[in-house]
């Protein structure tokens, strides 16, 4: 499986990726390869630059040396074509004011060109336990529930390429344990997935490839168990 | 030198990214198992009554704590403010100028319709100042008090009364001198005479503060439904007002205002004050039962907007609003969408507006201002002030590309460019638009008194404060925010980020730049002509900042390119 995994062509290239803020550089030189059906975790501690690389992996940051590509493109975050493939639930997701919950899944399907939107949106709308909510508008929802939300507006849709930050923040145990099965359903599939996570669990069960930012963190080795409880 | 070992170690390179096996999976279970033969123990609250605090020392505490910690005194505030105090006497010069050259040109409204008309003014100035203060005045509370006083001061065993009543007092007397104050403005700029002016200034200003008492009354009790109806009724009064006046002014109807009607303004000023009076002192006896939570809403409310006016961003006090009104509203009934692609976000436009019809109402408002504005006379400035005026109509239907454009995660999530989601966005508002422009031809022939056109400039006058409004609205809905970042430009009030005071022109200045060829004389087609163009480059969301890094990128793949080649 790893060969044949080799042998498809990446779905998103980062190479040599720089990026600084005013004289604090937050990431230095990083490339990374991500192809269909694999998973790349990104692990670290808190400030090391994961939030950085996935803002640029998505073109919401520009980096400031460097190239990143999807699918061969270069990324820009207003391309049509990228933003058709690409999934993305970083932390400036917004949603419309007005707009509840289901219509919110609704409308993506529809923008995406979902053929039977509805049936999708309800199955989504089930699996991401949102449908008592569904009428709600979005600023009455409760952190976790905002947080299935946006994970739901990445399913709802077509997609290569799903990046996410943190994708367990607020979650409970039960939704840890639903994204985990959820993620690694979808790169079984043929998803290609770049996350950053703090979640052993998530990462674990999801992680086809773990790739440490920043210096490692102190239980990293005692952690690490090669191989173990990953299909790769 | 620590300093420098800070600076060192940021700019350390970080080292490579390591490639790290995936680690063992636990796979989780109950996670509280290890606690279930806790012994859990409990704390008991103490027996003794709390010591009863005297609010006068708390808030001499907390006064203290303020000066304490302040770094300025007030000889230095004031010493800095004299940009201020310029600023103020220059834009009060400019307004009296304004109002005087209003009055001059009033002058030329001098047939029966048109002075007629014109005595409506003060009349609907009256009943949409009223409407705004009990519509402000529901918003924020209108008492208030801030999230740490909430936290702090509201849990403590004190009185709320002596902690709340400045502010009672402070928002009734404030809704008195500012609605005195704009009542005056306008019914000056109307070219009313002095006695006018001063009548209606104390009717609106005591109306508006018996009306903000009135609120803080039923804040009390926690009721907003006669609050609501009152707003809805002073509203639609306004609206009727104002169709009459351009009816009036029009010639279609005729009044002769009887001589009594020189004392109503006086005796509304005297119900007003009546209403204050009794509202302000049964609210300050039930100052202390006033609920915490909606003495904070209010408060945090404020904090919000404060935040926003600090930057100037108008658009961001409204997303505040918005946010803060959807909230209250909470839940809908969901209704499937319609079409797929770009035609799903035209749809969501079209139920959106089928939900909340209000700005139809704001809408159709509007489409008197052009009536209304060459019936008082002002028939040089209608254009502008129409464009102005569809703007501020269209703003409450672009909210879905206001939301696209404030931040790029759900732009993100769309399959469109730039250019083709706000052409999406705005495509009902464009339709809007268009009926607006077909319903003033009317006022840009000339049928309340203006600038009498041919046909065909009227409809292109039309056209192009139609396109006006719409960039404007536009522009105002997809301003980026001030960017702190950039280099900032010294002031004698400090450093400033040159593009904070334009942030407050936003939409106005495309409005203008839009009517001028029409306030000018010239051919309204190059009205026309530049709106199309000012459309076409908010479509595809003008950028600055990405074109200069955009720049800079090809200067740097050229700078590779040359060294390259000189290898």
């Amino acid at each position: 499986m790893l060969e044949d995994m080799a042998s498809r062509a990446p779905v998103l290239t980062a190479t040599s990726i720089s990026k600084s803020f005013g004289p604090a550089r937050i990431v230095h030189d990083f490339s990374l390869s991500v192809r269909a059906g694999e998973a790349v975790a990104l692990t670290g501690r808190n400030g090391a630059g994961k939030s950085t690389i996935l803002r640029m992996l998505v073109g919401a940051v520009r980096p400031d040396e460097g190239r990143v590509e999807f699918e061969g493109t270069r990324m820009s975050e207003t391309n049509a074509t990228i933003r058709k493939g690409m999934a993305s639930v970083i932390d400036d997701l917004d949603f419309f004011p007005d707009l509840s919950v289901v219509e919110h899944l609704d409308l993506l399907a529809r923008a995406h060109g979902v053929p039977d939107p509805e049936s999708i949106v309800d199955e989504v709308l089930e699996e991401v336990q949102l449908v008592p909510q569904s009428g709600q508008l979005p600023g009455t929802l409760s952190s976790g529930q905002r947080r299935r939300l946006a994970l739901g507006t990445a399913f709802v849709r077509p997609r290569r390429l799903l990046v996410l930050d943190e994708p367990e923040q607020r979650l409970d145990v039960e939704g840890v344990a639903w994204l985990a099965a959820r993620l690694a359903e979808e790169r079984k599939r043929g998803l290609a997935i770049v996350f950053a996570s703090h979640e052993p669990y998530l990462v674990g069960q999801v992680a086809t490839r773990i790739v440490q930012v920043g210096p490692p963190t102190p239980d990293a080795d005692a952690a690490a168990e090669p191989g173990a409880g990953v299909e790769a | 030198m620590a300093r420098a070992r800070r600076k060192g170690a940021k700019q350390q390179h970080q080292p490579e990214p390591q490639v790290v096996a995936p680690q063992p999976v636990v796979v989780p279970t109950d996670p509280y198992a290890e606690y279930a033969d806790r012994e859990w123990d409990f704390a008991w609250l103490p027996e003794e009554e709390p010591e009863v605090v005297d609010e006068r020392a708390l808030h001499a505490l907390v006064k203290s704590w303020r000066h304490g910690r302040a770094t300025r005194s007030i000889l230095d505030v004031l010493q800095d403010a004299y940009i201020a105090i310029f600023s103020v006497a220059m834009i009060g010069a400019m307004v009296i100028n304004v109002i005087v050259g209003s009055q001059t040109q009033s002058a030329s409204c001098d047939t029966a319709a048109c002075l007629n008309g014109r005595l409506l003014v003060p009349w609907g100035t009256f009943f949409a100042i009223a409407a705004l203060a009990v519509s402000t005045a529901r918003l924020f509370g209108p008492v208030l008090a801030s999230a740490a006083e909430g936290f702090w001061l509201m849990e403590a065993p004190i009185g709320r009364k002596r902690i709340l009543r400045g502010r009672l007092w402070a928002v009734v007397l404030g809704a008195l001198v500012v609605a005195g104050l704009v009542s005056a403005g306008i019914a000056g700029i109307a070219g009313e005479p002095l006695w006018v002016v001063g009548a209606w200034a104390a009717a609106s200003g005591l109306v508006a503060s018996g009306l903000v008492a009135w609120s803080a009354w039923e804040q009390s009790f926690e009721r907003v439904k006669a609050l609501r109806v009152a707003q809805a009724v002073l509203a639609a009064l306004a609206a009727v007002v104002l169709g009459t006046m351009v009816a009036v002014a029009a010639g279609w109807l005729h009044i002769e205002p009887p001589a009594w009607v020189r004392v109503v303004p006086w005796a509304l000023a005297g119900l007003g004050l009546l209403m204050t009076v009794f509202f302000t002192v049964g609210a300050h006896r039930r100052l202390d039962r006033f609920a915490r939570t909606r003495l904070t809403s209010g408060g945090s409310l404020v904090s919000g907007l404060q935040g926003a006016m600090f930057g100037l961003d108008l658009g961001l006090a409204r997303d505040i609003l918005v946010d803060r009104e959807a909230i209250e509203r909470g839940h809908v009934k969901p209704v499937p969408g319609r079409g797929l692609g770009a035609q799903a976000l035209v749809w969501r436009d079209v139920q959106r507006l089928k939900r909340f019809p209000r700005p139809l109402i704001g809408l159709a408002g509007a489409v008197l201002a052009p009536y209304a504005s060459d019936a008082i006379g002002l028939a040089l400035l209608t254009p502008f002030l129409s464009a102005v005026a569809l703007m501020f109509a269209l703003v409450p239907t672009l909210g879905a590309l206001r939301v696209l454009s404030r931040s790029s995660g759900l732009a993100r999530a769309l399959p469109f460019t730039t250019a083709q989601l706000r052409t999406a966005t705005f495509a009902v508002p464009a339709v809007l638009a268009l009926v607006w422009s077909l319903a003033t031809i009317p006022a840009f022939l000339g049928v309340t008194g203006g600038l009498q056109r041919s046909p065909l400039a009227a409809v292109t006058v039309a056209l192009a404060c139609g396109v006006a409004g719409l960039a404007a609205a536009i522009r105002w809905q997809t301003a980026k925010p001030v960017n702190f970042a950039v280099p900032m430009m010294a002031t004698g009030a400090g450093a400033v980020p040159p593009t904070l005071v334009f942030n407050l022109l936003r939409g106005f200045d495309v409005a203008a730049l839009v009517s001028a060829p029409v306030l000018l004389n010239a051919d309204p087609i190059w009205s026309l002509a530049i709106g199309v163009v000012v459309l076409v480059i908010l479509r595809t969301g003008f950028n600055l900042e990405e074109m200069s890094e955009q720049a800079k990128e090809q200067q740097k793949l050229l700078d590779a390119e040359k060294a390259a080649r000189a290898r």
